[in-house]
């Protein structure tokens, strides 16, 4: 935290604030799911919950971005009021770390779009073991929980991973993150 | 009313250590006992709108509804496959049944512990208790209030961004899918401006003295007092009600 800027901080808890609401936002969706496919209608879009993770890491690369981004939205659904409760704070968490997980493990300093990828799927393993104790998928028969794993890890690649990425650069192209990470990778990329 | 007054990072605490234990339990006595111990709190010591709270509550029931029948139908095989309950005329193992009906009402006990936190606590001072209480850093703790109070902003900003699409000749959606894309088109302007706002708000805190050092003084002081501890206190009670009743209706099950 001591080699953050406040600026940064602060740009990050707004993402984490708008994520939050597109969090809740897509809870009712799950729950449709749900309804038509049972507990694995949620992993089909479980990728969209980790998003943050990899667009505050993405764009302010610094260790703990993914973490912090992923428990603030957590916290702000909390707030608003959701579906889960305050124990969705610890689910953020969890989810945070798996990514966070991913991008330690290149020390911070690669952000190429197979790690984002891979801290997509972080997150969907931590939140499955996670979901696994809390939610009670040990009741369910062992052949469909591995298969609501696999969908969860690829849902985590796909949506978090590249929509993630895709919209961070979007963003970088616009020139509000000038003072940021990618923004400075953005710019010396064109200037080349 | 004393619900509002408990120290927030403390009930939420204690919320949160119930969940947990709750999370243990697979029977479906307890959380049934314990269900009715929340909402009966609830609304014995926080004034809650009881029209409010139903409507807030529909959505678990449905939910809890949706997980009943899915772990009926994808239930790991039983261990005693003879015992079997008849509901509408089909046959379904009672273990099954029994877990079915736990996992669901955990659902919705979980729902009226996380309702009691939310109808009763007000967002700046929980973010403020949890400051002074639980050492949340102030950097993250005011930028997460600053963010917060961007919400109701997007939601004009929403508005501009349309506008200036319409004067520009968007056409105004009129279907789902056109709706979708409309969102999409949206998300870069409206993520480019809550950027801009919170990179404005940073310098101004900063310009105005903000340092993010913890050792801070607060207009608005919270402390835990002796009676807050009651609130845990009422709830364990009830909690270990629950399983004591359950137990000796032979219905225990804790997770193993």
């Amino acid at each position: 935290m001591a080699n953050w800027r406040f600026k940064e901080i602060v740009v990050m808890a707004a993402l984490s604030v708008v994520f939050g609401v597109v969090y809740l936002a897509f809870l009712p969706l799950g729950g449709v799911l749900v309804g038509f496919f049972g507990p694995i209608g949620y992993d089909f879009i479980f990728g969209i919950w980790f998003i943050v993770s990899i667009i505050a890491a993405y764009i302010i690369r610094k260790p703990g971005a993914a973490f912090l981004s992923e428990t603030i939205a957590a916290m702000v659904e909390v707030l608003i009021g959701n579906a889960i409760g305050p124990m969705l704070i610890v689910t953020g968490m969890v989810q945070g770390l798996g990514a966070e997980a991913a991008f330690a493990a290149t020390r911070w300093k690669n952000y190429s779009v197979w790690i984002l990828m891979a801290a997509g799927v972080g997150s969907a393993v931590t939140s499955f073991i996670y979901g696994y104790f809390m939610s009670g998928y040990a009741a369910l028969a062992p052949g469909y929980v591995t298969a609501m794993f696999i969908v969860r890890m690829i849902s985590g690649a796909l949506i978090a991973g590249l929509l993630g990425k895709a919209l961070s650069d979007g963003l970088a192209q616009t020139g509000v993150l000038s003072s940021f990470a990618l923004g400075k990778e953005y710019r010396k990329k064109n200037a080349a | 009313m004393f619900l509002q007054r408990l120290n927030p990072s403390l009930k939420a605490l204690t919320i949160l250590l119930f969940v947990v234990l709750l999370a243990l339990i697979f029977d479906p006595i307890t959380p049934s006992l314990f269900l009715i111990w929340t909402v009966s709190i609830t609304f014995l010591f926080g004034k809650v709108a009881w029209k409010k709270y139903v409507l807030y509550f529909i959505p678990f029931m449905i939910f809890a509804f949706g997980m009943l029948w899915t772990t009926v139908i994808f239930a790991d095989a039983p261990a005693n496959k003879n015992d079997i309950l008849l509901i509408f005329g089909m046959e379904y193992p009672r273990e099954s049944i029994l877990t079915a009906l736990a996992l669901s009402l955990r659902v919705l006990n979980v729902a009226a512990l996380s309702l009691l936190f939310i109808f009763t606590t007000n967002i700046a001072h929980f973010i403020l208790s949890m400051m002074q209480q639980l050492r949340l850093p102030p950097k993250i703790a005011y930028a997460v209030l600053a963010g917060y109070r961007f919400l109701p902003m997007m939601r004009d900003e929403i508005k501009i961004i349309h506008d200036a699409h319409r004067v520009r000749g968007v056409n105004q959606a009129k279907t789902i899918k056109e709706k979708w894309n409309n969102y999409k088109r949206y998300s870069i302007p409206l993520l480019a401006s809550a950027i801009r706002k919170a990179e404005r708000t940073a310098m101004a805190m900063e310009s105005k003295g903000f340092t993010g050092d913890k050792d801070r003084t607060f207009y608005r002081q919270f402390t835990i007092r002796k009676t807050d501890w009651f609130f845990p206190l009422v709830m364990l009670i009830g909690f270990t009600t629950a399983v004591i009743v359950s137990f000796e209706m032979g219905f225990l099950k804790i997770f193993s």
